[in-house]
């Protein structure tokens, strides 16, 4: 490749940034350059400049995890109680897992980065839902801007499914992840089912469902109100639609059409 | 290369502000501002949404706006990402600004953004594939892109030769204009020991069609770009030189992305410079060009 240096070095940088051994950089600049594939002259650069080299690691780290420390404060809090937040962010930036350059999807890599690897989760199964749920309403608050299908009414009807704003999410813990705080980050073992949606102002806003709820909204997204009504054991049909209208007056719910 | 190379470049002029989240709910209900123009990252609005998606889009269909750009990664060796490029075409169309400015530096490696403007390496080597890349990238751009010079703390290895040849060279090669950003030479100057001047004399200030300015901190041995504390005076006499030896009223955008004030105290930090700009813009000019 004739760039090959350039390249070279730039990966150099970018192991020193995201790498454990970056940490004990300084100790020896020129066998981390030279351990990294780079010519002499380019090691002693590298000890020339570790100072500002080192200064690298410490500013692009703090990017990265400035957005991970804000929008997750309770999962931090819960692992630097445990002595594991520091291996943590260690592991999830050795993973190179932030591939956008939209500085908001830092947070959902992390996330995504939890989700695939199941770091620390055998001894924690509530970690990844006590996640999740910390950037729940951030997620819905900034779901990009998108328009519902056309010729959807505001009145559920029997015959009709419901079709959920865009931006609306229905989620099922099995713990009661969104009454964790700072002060005391582990959760309940209970389930939980959560609607997060944006209201007319366009504001996250977050409900507790019941089960009942929660299946209906989840059911009637494909069948009609009546089947999954029927299917879910719910009589009380008219409170059921009352519910409906009050989540789409709300924003949850887009509006209503005729089910197929 | 004519600064007449922006069309509309004649609506921005005087100290604009970069437009950043917690202001902007209070900047759309606000008309009078007394801002001249913003200057806003796309990649921040691109693809979001929710109410302060809607503030900032609000604003940017009423007032004048620049763009700049974070993490494309000018200097790195990832392909582009054709979706954004894109879904950034239209938004600089939207926007109506005269140019698109990105950082001359690599964010990106194998995949991975590290969300930090690292140095390109000052090689013969890095200026030919710098200048390939910057020349593809104006070919895909619907306006003229400018690059800025950014704050380096190390040289990323064995240099061929200094900064202001390294950027003079990326420059010419791509024929793309300057984004120069005084604060990064006034610290780069702390940091390596020169005469921010006699560095700025070297350069080719006819390309320069926007100056940025910010405040900076010092860490230990290491003078930080911040952008999160007030300009100094030292900062502004060097926009002041600047703007005197470039002889046009080239727009000033002062950043600010850490501590962010008040939009009040904003507002009158961008006034105190606003003055400075049109004290210095009263005198009569000297000329630009090199030396």
């Amino acid at each position: 490749m004739a760039e090959a240096r350039t390249l070279v070095l730039q990966r150099a940088l970018a192991s020193l940034v995201l790498d454990p051994e970056g940490e004990t950089f300084e100790d020896d600049p020129t066998a981390f350059a030279l351990s990294r594939g780079l010519p002499d002259a380019d090691a002693q650069s590298f000890r020339q400049f570790s100072e500002g080299l080192a200064a690298y690691r410490e500013l692009a780290r703090l990017s990265l995890l400035d957005p991970i420390e804000t929008m997750f404060p309770i999962t931090k809090t819960l692992l630097v109680r445990e002595d594991a937040w520091e291996a943590c962010v260690d592991a999830f930036l050795q993973a190179r897992c932030v591939a956008s350059r939209h500085y908001r999807d830092i947070a959902p890599a992390f996330l995504g980065w939890l989700a695939e690897t199941g770091w620390g989760q055998a001894t924690r199964p509530y970690l990844l839902e006590l996640a999740h749920v910390e950037l729940l309403e951030v997620l819905v608050a900034r779901f990009p801007e998108a328009e519902p299908p056309p010729g959807l009414h505001p009145d559920p009807g029997l015959q009709d499914r419901l079709v959920l704003d865009p931006a609306t999410q229905v989620v099922s813990y099995r713990h009661a992840v969104h009454r964790t705080s700072e002060a005391a980050p582990v959760p309940e073992a209970r389930p939980t089912h959560l609607l997060a949606y944006r209201d007319g102002e366009g504001r996250p806003q977050l409900m507790d469902l019941t089960p009942a709820a929660a299946a209906l909204l989840v059911r009637a997204q494909t069948e009609s109100l009546g089947e999954a009504a029927a299917a879910l054991g719910l009589a009380d049909l008219a409170a059921t639609t009352g519910l409906l209208k009050d989540l789409r007056e709300r924003g949850a719910i887009a509006g209503f059409q005729a089910a197929s | 290369m004519a600064p007449s190379r922006f069309p509309g470049q004649e609506r921005f002029t005087g100290v604009g502000l970069g437009l950043r989240r917690p202001h902007l709910e209070a900047v759309a209900a606000r008309e009078n501002h007394g801002v001249p123009f913003w200057e806003t990252c796309p990649e921040n609005v691109i693809g979001d949404g929710g109410r302060p998606h809607r503030d900032a889009c609000a604003i940017l269909d009423r007032d004048p706006v620049l763009t700049h750009g974070l993490a494309i990664s000018v200097g790195g060796f990832d392909p582009w990402d054709g979706d954004y490029l894109r879904d950034l075409g239209r938004f600089l169309v939207r926007t109506g600004t005269p140019w698109h400015s990105e950082h001359l530096c690599f964010t990106s490696v194998d995949g991975s953004c590290l969300h930090e403007l690292l140095p390109i390496p000052f090689t013969r080597e890095a200026v030919r594939h710098t200048v390939a890349r910057a020349r593809d990238l104006q070919a895909r751009l619907p306006v003229p892109l400018l690059l800025e010079n950014i704050t380096y703390y190390a040289e990323l290895g064995a240099a061929e030769m200094d900064e202001a040849a390294f950027i003079t060279e990326v420059l010419e090669g791509a024929d793309v204009g300057w984004l120069l950003d005084v604060n990064n030479v006034y610290v780069n100057a702390l940091n390596f020991g020169f005469d921010p001047k006699a560095w700025l004399a070297r350069m080719p200030l006819e390309r320069v069609a926007q100056l940025h300015i910010a405040g900076h901190k010092r860490f230990g041995t290491l003078t930080v770009d911040t952008h999160g504390a007030d300009v100094i005076d030292p900062v502004i006499e060097l926009m002041q030189w600047t703007l005197a030896r470039l002889g046009r009223p080239v727009p000033v955008l002062l950043e600010r992305d850490n501590h962010i004030p008040d939009l009040e105290d904003l507002l009158a930090e961008r006034s105190r410079l606003q003055a400075a700009y049109e004290d210095i813009l009263a005198v009569p000019v000297r000329g630009g060009g090199h030396g």
